[in-house]
């Protein structure tokens, strides 16, 4: 029966191929929905996973799908709109394309979060001010990190926190992978310049994983890496275009002010701005936070506040590579069971 | 360079019939700047722009030293509109910074809070019988040089070249606390980089240069200065930006606060005194311009009409790169044109 | 009684500077009383959330509350849309009002801040105005300022000023009526009382300090010489 059942999925990144290749293996008719020219997503733009910088291409490669039967694959496909009609969703772009659907599945990610927004840090002003994704493309070039002028670094700061738990930036909740990937970074950046000191600015350190607190204990042990408990307030820049910062190392009670060659901020997810426009003309919902809302957070967190819609990823909220898998697998076994009361009732 | 701002603040500046509200410090220390800003906007750009003799202080100082309540800052204010409303003008041209800041306080509360509002209706009326209508527009003077800014420019005698070299004026900014601290949205580029003052710089052909403690406060603090014995937290937050800026060699400070462009023009001199140094690179300092005064001499003012004079810093290095057109010898002559006597010595080292 | 924490949650400035504080330090970071002084506006917030009674009377009694500058550098930043500069303005009113500014050495100041700064105000119109800043006193104004001091009338008319005389213009003479306006406008909306509240615990703080004439009543002119004096080494 599933062969007469389509699905289409929006979003190509590692949540959407792995819901794919799972529902496709169960036999369901499967379009995969891309906006972009190819698939895989942001991960596109990381160069190594935490906690165990094993190689984000390796999980590309791992989650890709190709189209069979069951799957085909549109890139350049910008949904912006899903309706219900006649008992069938119709899902379309801002061109001609229209994709008709039994269900729907989203899995369009997250966005980051645009540092320019933060302008006491001065990103895209101070060259040396960098974001934690300006770090990951170095680090994938095989290049080390070096100051505008090409030196080597002798101290980098790595800022928490950037456009989260902010109510200047919008953003009140947690990014939650950004302080384990201060630390991974923080550590890539020691191994690329074994002398350089690296600081990192955090509010709470929030290491929630089995294996993130291992990393912390490594970076402090073995990398030299400090730790300050203090959000950065600004950064200014010198006559040498070196940087500036100013703190409060809160345990001490005591304002900071210290000097920087480069200083990587560690940018937020944020929902896609998209979301609002797929939520027109259907009852799906959107959280405080701007991502899709759940049925209910706790034992329905795949499941949208429209019948027949489900959500995979980061879509949901800010995850992790692994947990964002773990959801894909969850939202497509949630989509068969859906299918299979359908069959049971009729 | 701080120039483009990231964030946009669209803010808007009415365009005409103003009412002027003065500062206690501008016209005590600089009253040529508030002169040389009414006549610019009557005589020049030919706009509407109400002086009015009945207008107090907003006590604003009072108010931030802590010794004026703030039923009775907001009473005033109150007064102060309530004399907008009757002689029918809706935009306000506020000359002191701390007085920006508190009208714009002052309005969010009432905002937030109607019955603070009714109750400074009640207080208003019950002592004086005025009643008042919420201004349509409050902008900070330099709000409105900085929109004319390029009105400025076309009539403009002088441009901030050093003729000597043919190069911009190097010039730094010091942003009053007030003016966009309190409320980002309230001024021209916001509380991070702001850019009213940068944006008139570089209108009128001068270079605006950017240095780290570009935003720290000048020092006054309020208590700290009017008590003599704290006013080392005000000259020491003064001297924190000097060396900042030192390394950037400015042709001059151009400031948007009138209690800024005191403390940095005499924090100078007295640090000169404490330390035997400038931070100029010559004996006179670095001189402070208020954007009026910058606006009077690109305008061509003669600069002892306009007040310079009245500087601790010496203008005249800054005139003499511009090949300012002035004379001298009538820097201490009366309206009468008669020898005034004059200061000991100007400029920070002998 | 009132607590104090119910006074200062009368005041309409703690629901607009307090929200929650995450402790995050960022108000600290830029503040310039922190960078001067043994000071940290972050754990004043963290005490005033408390609630605690006896940490706030103790704050108010303390030096700690008169050492911000009020800049609002702190505003911008905070990530929980708190003031603590608001926050400070607060708890130096109830300071005032309950008396225990005289308890500090820098609380003491507001008797000197408002036999200047308040006599200024209501006697004249205006915060500061030339006669007030007395080169003696003021010995930073430089010699420029001893200049114009002493030529004021010429020098304030030379610039287009109003020194002193009817009309519009710079330094004008704010007259009667208008005084007259201030000063109901400080007696209806409670600027005198709090002036009177001032002068009433200063007094009572002379008088037990023994700075007294000889009917033993408070002798003020000697306190205020002790307060021009009194520095950090002081007691």
């Amino acid at each position: 029966m599933t062969e007469k059942r389509n699905i289409a999925i929006i979003g190509a990144g590692i949540a959407g191929q792995e819901a794919a290749s799972v529902l496709a293996g169960l036999g369901y008719k499967v379009t995969l929905l891309e906006k972009q020219e190819r698939m895989g997503g942001m991960l596109n733009k990381w160069s190594k996973l935490f906690p165990d910088f094993s190689s984000s291409q390796q999980i590309l490669d791992t989650v890709q799908v190709s189209a069979n039967k069951n799957l085909s694959v549109i890139c350049n496909a910008d949904i912006s709109s899903i309706t219900k009609e006649n008992g069938r969703f119709e899902l379309s772009d801002n061109s001609s394309l229209k994709v008709y659907a039994d269900l729907v599945l989203l899995a369009t990610g997250y966005n980051l979060f645009d540092a320019t927004l933060k302008e006491e840090y001065g990103y895209g002003v101070f060259e040396n001010v960098i974001t934690s994704v300006d770090f990951e493309k170095v680090h994938k070039s095989g290049k080390k990190l070096t100051t505008l002028l090409g030196k080597e670094p002798r101290r980098v700061a790595i800022i928490h926190c950037v456009g989260s738990r902010d109510a200047k930036s919008g953003n009140t909740y947690c990014s939650k992978v950004c302080c384990i990937t201060g630390v991974k970074q923080a550590i890539e950046v020691t191994r690329m310049w074994p002398d350089c000191e690296v600081f990192n600015f955090y509010m709470d350190l929030r290491l929630y994983g089995s294996k993130y607190d291992s990393l912390y204990l490594e970076a402090q042990k073995h990398h030299k890496v400090q730790f300050i408990r203090g959000r950065l307030s600004e950064i200014s820049e010198r006559q040498d275009k070196g940087l500036q910062l100013k703190a409060e190392d809160t345990l001490q009670g005591r304002p900071l002010r210290m000097n920087a060659d480069i200083v990587i901020l560690l940018v937020g997810m944020e929902a896609c701005e998209q979301n609002a426009d797929l939520c027109r003309n259907n009852t799906l919902d959107l959280d405080e936070n701007r991502f899709f809302k759940s049925k209910n957070i706790h034992y329905a967190r795949n499941i949208s506040t429209q019948p027949g819609i489900f959500m995979a990823g980061s879509c949901i909220c800010p995850m992790s590579v692994n947990e964002t898998l773990e959801s894909s697998r969850s939202a497509a076994f949630l989509v068969d069971k859906s299918f299979r009361s359908v069959q049971v009732e009729e | 360079m701080m120039k483009n701002s990231q964030v946009t603040v669209t803010k808007e500046i009415a365009d005409d019939n103003y009412f002027y509200l003065r500062s206690c410090i501008r016209q005590n220390f600089f009253p040529g700047a508030e002169k040389v800003f009414l006549d610019i906007l009557k005589n020049k750009l030919g706009k509407n722009i109400i002086d009015n003799a009945n207008h107090i202080s907003c006590t604003g100082i009072g108010y931030h030293s802590d010794i004026v309540p703030y039923e009775t800052y907001q009473a005033m204010v109150a007064r102060q509109f309530a004399l907008m409303t009757e002689q029918g003008l809706k935009n306000a041209a506020v000359s002191c910074i701390t007085s920006y800041g508190g009208y714009n306080e002052v309005m969010k509360t009432w905002k937030e809070f109607p019955e603070e509002e009714a109750k400074a209706r009640k207080n208003l009326k019950n002592a004086t019988g005025r009643r008042f209508e919420i201004p349509e527009n409050i902008s900070h003077s330099c709000d409105i040089i900085y929109k004319f800014r390029h009105d400025i420019a076309e009539l403009a005698q002088y441009k901030l070249i050093n003729k000597q070299t043919g190069k911009p004026l190097r010039i730094v900014d010091h942003i009053g606390c007030h003016y966009a601290k309190i409320f980002p949205e309230k001024g021209i580029g916001g509380a991070e980089q702001n850019t009213v003052l940068s944006a008139i710089v570089e209108a009128w052909g001068g270079q605006s240069v950017d240095y780290p403690e570009r935003r720290h406060c000048c020092g006054f603090g309020f208590r700290h200065y009017l008590v003599k014995n704290n006013r080392s937290y005000s000259i020491s937050n003064s001297k924190k930006k000097f060396e900042s800026m030192e390394p950037y060699c400015p042709d001059m400070i151009i400031t948007n606060c009138p209690g800024c462009n005191m403390f940095l023009d005499k924090w100078q001199y007295a640090l000169a005194k404490i330390e035997g140094k400038t931070y100029s690179g010559d004996k006179n300092g670095i001189p402070v311009l208020s954007y009026e005064e910058l606006a009077g001499l690109v305008l061509g003012y003669n600069p002892w009409d306009i007040g310079l004079q009245m500087h601790q810093v010496d203008v005249e290095p800054l005139l003499k790169k511009m090949r300012f057109d002035y004379n001298p010898d009538e820097k201490y002559l009366d309206a009468g044109g008669k020898f005034m006597g004059q200061p000991e010595f100007t400029g920070c080292l002998p | 009684m009132r607590t104090l924490m119910q006074r200062l949650g009368e005041d309409v400035r703690l629901k607009e500077g307090l929200h929650a504080c995450m402790s995050c330090g960022i108000c600290t970071a830029v503040c310039p009383a922190a960078e001067y002084f043994e000071y940290d506006p972050r754990s004043i917030v963290v005490t005033v959330q408390s609630g605690n009674e006896a940490k706030i009377r103790k704050l108010i009694e303390s030096d700690t509350i008169w050492m911000c500058g009020q800049c609002m550098s702190c505003k911008p930043r905070c990530p929980r849309n708190n003031c603590p500069g608001l926050i400070i303005s607060v708890l130096r009113r109830v300071s005032q009002e309950t008396g225990a500014f005289v308890k500090s050495r820098l609380g003491r100041q507001q008797y000197l801040i408002l036999k200047t700064i308040g006599t200024n105000i209501l006697e004249t119109g205006y915060c500061v105005f030339p006669a007030s800043v007395v080169p003696e006193t003021h010995p930073e104004q430089g010699d420029v300022w001893r200049w114009i001091y002493q030529n004021k009338e010429a020098v304030y008319e030379r610039v287009g000023a109003n020194l002193d005389k009817e009309g519009p213009g710079a330094m004008r003479k704010i007259d009667r009526e208008n005084l007259n306006e201030l000063e109901r406008i400080f007696a209806e909306s409670g600027g005198n009382s709090f002036f009177s509240t001032i002068v009433k615990f200063s007094r009572a703080y002379a008088k037990e300090s023994g700075f007294t004439d000889a009917d033993g009543e408070p002798d003020m002119e000697k306190y205020t010489d002790f307060l021009l004096n009194e520095d950090n080494d002081e007691k």
